[in-house]
């Protein structure tokens, strides 16, 4: 080898060295666009505690459900989505996860999703609310001096986690503009009866990354996810956790990837500390269903058109009885792909 | 045109691979003299779960035949709690002037801070040539957890097979193997004591021999997280460095 040849080794080992010191790498070492794990968790943890922490509660009587869909990845046609929030608020589910991949990055098609979402409200709050003046009071109340809200204050019960493909190039800008937060929690107060309560927890991670960073892990080892409003008198009932990264690869052939050793230990320890009932992820476009260690496992296939073009049983419906029990079943979806 | 030019590159990269290869028995072969082989390493690093570590690893090789070895080995990550135990089989199979070798591996580890064990099975080929080393196979990886939850047993299982786990790697090297010293880049889905899916890292590589029967050797290793499908993010780095004795 030449000397020349041998110097340009050396300045390829040593670029390669200096790459791996940003935050930021290609398997190649090139550096990639996007905002990192540690930021995106830092601006949501901020923005979650400064704004919703005390202010998102989910209201309960007895026996209610939710519905859980992945992998919408938005693009020219949104049908499924629609169809999943039209699902949600004709079988009055009580919110509706999304596992991330919601649009592909273009910021044409998270107008589509936005106009989507405002469209799904309006029919929401005029289901579930009444107007007092240009104000809104929810049809369950019954105090004879309710407090009323204007549509911004009104809590859509559309819950999502971001996916890797919401945040390629500037995905997260366009991810955040709308839903704010990727690492959240949100406490469901359910009204047994005779003056009894229980609380359910849901936990939403940031897993886009394929990890979930120093920052995330951080926070959850300091108890930031543990829930504020349980205590012993009324723990938690039930825990749901949502991510978008699996922890089980459903089949050989599955390109996608999942979390590393350590951190698919770490979370599976993570769910017995937290007492997790389920967890639903998306991610590999491939339906599982097991139970690991006393807590459910669903990996949801993909409801997006383009994958999924024929009808098919891609949402997933949790029933939570006023006992504390579980149930679920698929749900259908009919929507074909836009010729 | 490419497509010619390509097959003609192919052609003289294993040409000049084959003609290193004339002098060159491996690192890994028999030297017929010495038949057994000590390595020891220390390591340490980061990892994003479990804040900085340490550790040590120990590797015994027994020279059965010209063609056929075992081999032990064991370490210990300290702060990350990870002790691990394998035993491996090799057969060596001189292919022209490279060396096949087929290893069959038994792998434990005990990630003592979350109670997981983690037996493995691997089978696997490596094509060594003077510049370039390629392994290929597969790996059957079972975790589970222990001091479960007594009224969990009735109900739930504990312990999760996955399905198969292909291994893959690839190394090249900047001097041939005979060289007394080498540098080289790695880029592969496993490590000594693990295999992920597709989860790859990649890193440099060192050797440099002391005397006759002493190698310094070393790695540095970059172990990004979501690396096939999302965004490469940092989750793990680390460097070894070690002793190869033969005696």
């Amino acid at each position: 080898m030449s000397c020349k040849m041998r110097k340009t080794a050396f300045q390829i080992v040593l670029a390669a060295l200096l790459a791996v010191s940003c935050n930021k790498v290609s398997p190649i070492g090139v550096l990639v666009a996007g905002t990192a794990v540690e930021d995106r968790v830092a601006m949501s943890n901020l923005f979650y505690r400064n704004h919703y922490e005390d202010k998102v509660w989910l209201l309960a009587k007895g026996d209610y459900t939710f519905l859980v869909g992945a992998d919408s990845h938005i693009t020219d046609d949104s049908a499924r989505m629609d169809e999943m929030l039209s699902i949600g608020l004709e079988d009055d589910d009580l919110f509706y996860a999304h596992l991330g991949d919601i649009a592909d990055t273009k910021a044409e098609y998270y107008v589509t999703l936005d106009s989507l979402l405002q469209e799904a409200k309006s029919r929401y709050v005029n289901k579930h609310y009444h107007k007092v003046g240009t104000e809104y009071v929810s049809n369950d109340n019954t105090d004879p001096d309710p407090v009323t809200m204007p549509f911004d204050r009104i809590t859509y019960p559309f819950f999502p986690v971001v996916g890797n493909h919401d945040i390629t190039r500037n995905g997260w800008a366009l991810w955040s503009n709308i839903f704010h937060s990727s690492f959240y929690e949100i406490d469901v107060l359910v009204d047994l009866g005779d003056g009894n309560y229980a609380f359910d927890h849901l936990i939403f991670l940031d897993s886009a990354s394929g990890t979930l960073g120093k920052t995330q892990i951080d926070l959850i080892n300091q108890g930031v996810l543990d829930g504020k409003h349980a205590d012993d008198t009324y723990p938690y009932r039930n825990t749901f956790v949502f991510s978008h990264t699996n922890i089980f690869r459903p089949q050989f052939f599955e390109f996608a990837s999942t979390f590393t050793r350590e951190e698919t230990f770490f979370l599976l320890d993570q769910f017995e500390k937290w007492n997790v009932s389920a967890v639903f992820c998306g991610h590999t476009h491939t339906w599982d269903e097991r139970n690991y260690n006393g807590v459910h496992h669903f990996t949801l296939d993909t409801m997006c058109e383009r994958n999924n073009p024929e009808p098919g049983d891609y949402l997933v419906r949790m029933f939570c009885n006023a006992d504390g029990t579980l149930e679920w079943s698929p749900v259908h979806m009919s929507t074909t792909k836009r010729k | 045109m490419m497509k010619r030019h390509s097959i003609a590159l192919a052609f003289a990269l294993l040409v000049s691979s084959l003609a290193w290869g004339q002098t060159y028995s491996g690192p890994r072969a028999y030297d017929g003299v010495h038949r057994n082989v000590i390595d020891g390493t220390l390591l340490g690093g980061y990892n994003v779960v479990t804040g900085w570590f340490i550790g040590e690893s120990g590797a015994y090789t027994r020279h059965l035949t010209d063609r056929w070895s075992v081999s032990a080995d064991e370490q210990m990550q300290l702060f990350k709690q990870v002790y691990s135990a394998s035993v491996t089989g090799t057969y060596r199979l001189p292919l022209g002037r490279t060396n096949l070798y087929f290893d069959g591996r038994v792998l434990f580890n005990r990630y003592d801070r979350w109670n997981v064990n983690e037996p493995i099975v691997n089978l696997s080929a490596y094509w060594e040539t003077s510049y370039v080393d390629l392994r290929l196979g597969e790996s059957l990886v079972r975790y589970h957890k222990i001091g479960v939850k007594e009224e969990y047993r009735s109900y739930t299982t504990t312990g999760y097979t996955e399905p198969l786990v292909m291994t893959f790697g690839l190394g090249v090297n900047i001097r041939p193997r005979s060289n007394p010293w080498n540098l080289g880049l790695f880029i592969r889905n496993y490590d000594q004591f693990y295999y992920e899916n597709w989860n790859i890292n990649w890193g440099v590589r060192f050797h440099a021999t002391l005397r006759p029967e002493m190698k310094l050797f070393g790695e540095f290793d970059v172990r990004p997280a979501g690396s096939i499908s999302q965004l490469a993010t940092r989750y793990e780095t680390s460097l070894k460095v070690g002793l190869h004795y033969v005696l």
